[in-house]
């Protein structure tokens, strides 16, 4: 039996009927059409799926849709706005910190939750910040220099 | 990967969620984090008919430091990265560094000291502290709320000896006394995302400053079905000054004591070998941690 949630994704409020036992991943993707937010394990592993709960970068594979009632999400879709792309991805592009591009959104997002507590990370930080999202292209030390910039104050868009 | 259908309930007291708990005997599972239910769910090792979401319930996640004792209360659905934040463990170091080395950022956010403690894993991060803390719990049921020994919670990989209409309510922790100190070390191949292959928590009291060993607790994980005291290594510490031949001797006691197994992670030669040495590090971080 459907169970009716409200959520606000990307500052958006949805009420939607989902299944139990759907996962917030799939809602996003099949429900909502924001393909931005990958699959990849789908087990809680890899951190493709990373969306921001509250502010906090999670899993969205290893949660139900019916546990994120009354929770406000921001996928990769929230973060450009009208000015162009955040200034987070902004760096990803710059930096050539994208290659196969599969784990990026979770990376970017990752990256906003550390920056949005610790405006100015050290490399360790960084590196711990983005330890749940695993990279197969194993391009890290460009994710790490495009996340520094960031916070370096480089980007200005 | 699916998840298998199944009944969902949200009560909002932990007296509603004890009752559905029991209602469906071993057939109902709680969600907390999901950090583990979920993938267990997908992988069809775990299929209940009904789940009961505790996230609903504002006692669990309570935390505070009360009592004319000042012991830490933690409810059990605090997540990891809300204890890390929460500044009020930081007297419980060996804990903490568990805390920290738990799954991933992402995995923290979700999962509950609770859910680390009820799912039983031998590899568990924070059970073997909590144990050498001489932690409680409090295990509610419709009947009422009874106390509990961390020491006496794990029966088995999985199994512990919550009822089917209890649930695990909160965790106490009482006040260290002076001069005490701890240590945690985890033996893993990679900083996250990883799962112990031997792991270690050691708690040391002196009598005095400079003073003789007088407590000691050191508990093993992923060395044995279930988090397991090195009782020989703790009687060999107590009454004697701490030193490096000493915490050797103990680290020898230790590895005596454990009991693990040869598993795709590491072989139980291997694991007995590293009891012996990060038994010995920790103890240096619990005699390092005395301030």
């Amino acid at each position: 039996m459907k169970i009716v949630i409200n959520v606000t994704v990307n500052q958006k409020n949805y009420e939607l009927a989902v299944e139990p036992n759907m996962t917030l991943v799939d809602m996003l993707r099949e429900e909502l059409r924001l393909t931005g937010t990958k699959k990849g394990c789908g087990l809680g592993e890899c951190g493709a799926c990373t969306i921001l709960l509250d502010g906090q970068p999670v899993s969205s594979c290893v949660m139900l849709a019916v546990e994120a009632h009354n929770r406000k999400i921001v996928t990769i879709e929230g973060l450009e706005t009208e000015k162009g792309l955040h200034p987070i991805q902004q760096a990803f592009v710059e930096k050539g910190a994208i290659q196969c591009g599969f784990c990026t959104s979770g990376m970017v997002l990752s990256a906003k939750a550390l920056l949005d507590d610790h405006p100015h990370p050290d490399e360790q930080d960084i590196r711990k910040a983005i330890s749940g999202n695993l990279c197969r292209c194993t391009g890290y030390q460009k994710i790490v220099e495009a996340v520094q910039s960031v916070s370096e104050g480089e980007q200005t868009s | 990967m699916l998840i298998p259908r199944f009944e969902y309930h949200k009560p909002s007291t932990l007296k509603e969620a004890c009752e559905i708990k029991g209602k469906f005997k071993g057939k109902a599972q709680l969600l907390a984090g999901g950090t583990d239910i979920i993938p267990n769910m997908k992988k069809r090792i775990i299929l209940p008919d009904s789940l009961i979401s505790l996230n609903g319930i504002s006692e669990l996640k309570s935390n505070s430091v009360s009592g004319k004792n000042r012991c830490a209360r933690i409810g059990a659905c605090a997540t990891v990265s809300s204890l890390i934040r929460g500044k009020f463990l930081l007297p419980y170091s060996a804990l903490l560094t568990g805390l920290e080395s738990l799954g991933s950022p992402l995995i923290r956010n979700m999962a509950t000291i609770g859910g680390n403690l009820a799912t039983a894993r031998p590899a568990a991060d924070l059970s073997p502290s909590l144990i050498a803390y001489k932690g409680k719990a409090i295990l509610c049921s419709v009947a009422g709320k009874r106390e509990v020994s961390l020491d006496d919670f794990f029966l088995g990989p999985g199994k512990t000896i919550l009822n089917d209409d209890e649930i695990l309510a909160e965790i106490i922790l009482d006040e260290l006394p002076a001069c005490t100190g701890s240590g945690y070390i985890k033996l893993g191949t990679r900083k996250a995302l990883e799962i112990s292959l031997v792991n270690v928590a050691a708690v040391i009291a002196l009598e005095k400053p400079d003073g003789v060993i007088a407590g000691a607790r050191i508990v093993m994980g992923a060395v044995g079905p279930i988090p397991l005291r090195a009782t020989t290594a703790e009687n060999l510490l107590m009454g004697e000054k701490p030193s490096d031949g000493l915490f050797a001797e103990a680290g020898k006691a230790a590895a005596e004591d454990s009991r693990p197994i040869d598993d795709f992670r590491g072989s139980a030669e291997y694991r007995r070998d590293m009891v012996r040495v990060i038994t010995v590090r920790a103890l240096q971080k619990a005699l390092h941690d005395i301030r």
